[in-house]
């Protein structure tokens, strides 16, 4: 007969020994998502960028007089693909995403160039691609959320010390957020 | 709190659907041993050949509900012109961290969408034409994170297969019933036995067809809504969008597959207690309260 103590001990050893696989995968889970969410804002911000060549040369078949404006987004792009890091890389889409609004108002004064079909495919896809990095950054917030949640909760940061894995910082970049129209009921 | 809840929705349709398919394959081997019971001299022949239809039926049911539920409606693969449709879905699996679906569009002038599909990554959307054009983009990406909801909690793959596997049984006993009807004057033991099997299908059909009304329960409309907003961040798109659609008229679709819309297609304002969908101004009204 084994002592019934022995037949605790192991249960509780397994209960236990299942806890430390159960959170060290839930935190593998969890950061490789934040991995993943972060190279997709960083897929459509290359996107973003690849579109802008593109783009002027279909305003500079227009628009003679403009050429500060379009330098700025010369400019914009160019520091988009020198950033290093996501903080940086969020802030130049922004200010790219900036220069290009400037470009679309400025169309407005050449209905030409308002008709041409490229400008115009070139327009909705930069406009699906400013939704785009909305919906990315909203999801990769998200996932902070979840992480953290699981690291600060009991007893996720029992194990979270022992597996040496921290908070992580939300984006806090201002939003280049979605036009959503205001509604009133 | 509410995360928990969320992967057991995922965990309980997952169940569902494998008691789901245990019970037809089990439904259709017992039909299978009562056809071999009466016919004695070939009880081992019809059972092993019944037994082999029951696992193709749920086999095939399995890998193509999807494309029944699609061919049902006549849905086909929407073109790459819908930019919209596209733009809003890619987004949308941005923000859900979902596989992109297969899109699929069915000529109709009502507002409508149904998913189907049997997981996030064999999972494809459909909508009407009268969505893609009367919808604005908000109400659109609306409808759309309200079909992505279902998706990545598996609704689709319970409510596909409840659809098929089950509406399937019922279409094929009133085909069956219908024939019968026609050759009722049969005699001996061949008539016996049609009449037995017919007896069977007339009690089977109604029954499934009410089964399928009941397990879609009308809760995961609102738990869809909700998620949707959680995709959107903006509960105005989705409320409009069912705001238009309670305006519509209804269209005709099978009883089988109204369960998957994302508003009851035939619109039975009246029969609220078997119908598959809470009533749309109940919907609003939670949504209005997020």
């Amino acid at each position: 007969m084994i002592p019934i103590i022995w037949i605790i001990l192991i249960i509780l050893a397994a209960i236990v020994l299942i806890e430390f696989i159960y959170y060290f995968n839930k935190f593998v889970i969890l950061g490789n998502r934040i991995d993943n969410s972060l190279a997709q804002i960083d897929v459509q911000l290359k996107r973003r960028a690849d579109l802008v060549p593109n783009l002027i040369s279909t305003v500079k078949g227009y628009v003679k007089h403009e050429s500060a404006m379009i330098n700025k987004v010369t400019e914009a792009r160019k520091a988009l693909l020198a950033a290093k890091d996501i903080t940086s890389k969020v802030k130049a889409g922004n200010q790219l995403q900036t220069a290009l609004k400037s470009i679309f108002a400025l169309a407005e004064q050449y209905p030409n160039l308002k008709a041409n079909e490229n400008f115009l495919q070139l327009q909705q896809e930069l406009a699906a691609i400013e939704d785009k990095v909305a919906y990315s950054r909203q999801f990769y917030n998200d996932s902070i959320l979840d992480y953290n949640n699981s690291v600060q909760s009991f007893p996720g940061n029992l194990f979270a010390g022992i597996y040496g894995r921290k908070q992580k910082e939300f984006l806090k970049i201002p939003e280049e957020s979605r036009i959503l129209p205001k509604v009133k009921f | 709190m509410e995360k928990i809840s969320f992967y057991e929705q995922i965990s309980r349709n997952k169940r569902n659907s494998f008691i789901l398919i245990a019970i037809i394959f089990l439904v259709l081997a017992a039909l299978g041993y009562i056809i071999a019971r009466l016919n004695q001299s070939y009880f081992f022949i019809i059972m092993i050949v019944s037994i082999i239809i029951s696992i193709s039926y749920v086999l095939i049911g399995y890998y193509n509900s999807d494309k029944i539920a699609l061919a049902s409606v006549n849905a086909k693969p929407a073109p790459k012109e819908y930019r919209q449709y596209y733009n809003s879905v890619e987004g949308l699996t941005l923000a859900s961290g979902l596989p992109m679906p297969k899109l699929y569009i069915m000529e109709n002038q009502q507002i409508n969408a149904f998913a189907t599909g049997r997981d996030p990554k064999n999972s494809v959307i459909c909508v009407t034409t009268g969505a893609l054009e009367r919808l604005n983009k908000q109400e659109l990406e609306g409808v759309l994170a309200h079909e992505l909801s279902h998706i990545s909690n598996y609704d689709i793959r319970f409510m596909t297969l409840t659809a098929i596997l089950v509406g399937m049984i019922a279409i094929i006993s009133e085909i069956f019933l219908r024939s019968l009807w026609f050759k009722g004057d049969r005699k001996g033991k061949g008539g016996a036995l049609l009449l037995i099997i017919g007896i069977a299908f007339a009690i089977i059909a109604p029954i499934a067809v009410k089964l399928v009304q009941l397990a879609i329960s009308r809760k995961r409309e609102y738990a869809a809504d909700a998620s949707a907003v959680k995709f959107t961040r903006y509960p105005p798109g989705l409320i409009n969008a069912l705001k238009k659609i309670d305006g519509d008229k209804p269209i005709k679709a099978s009883k089988i597959t109204s369960s998957l819309f994302i508003s009851d297609p035939l619109k039975k304002n009246l029969d609220n207690l078997m119908s598959t969908h809470p009533p749309i101004k109940m919907r609003i009204q939670a949504l209005k309260a997020m």
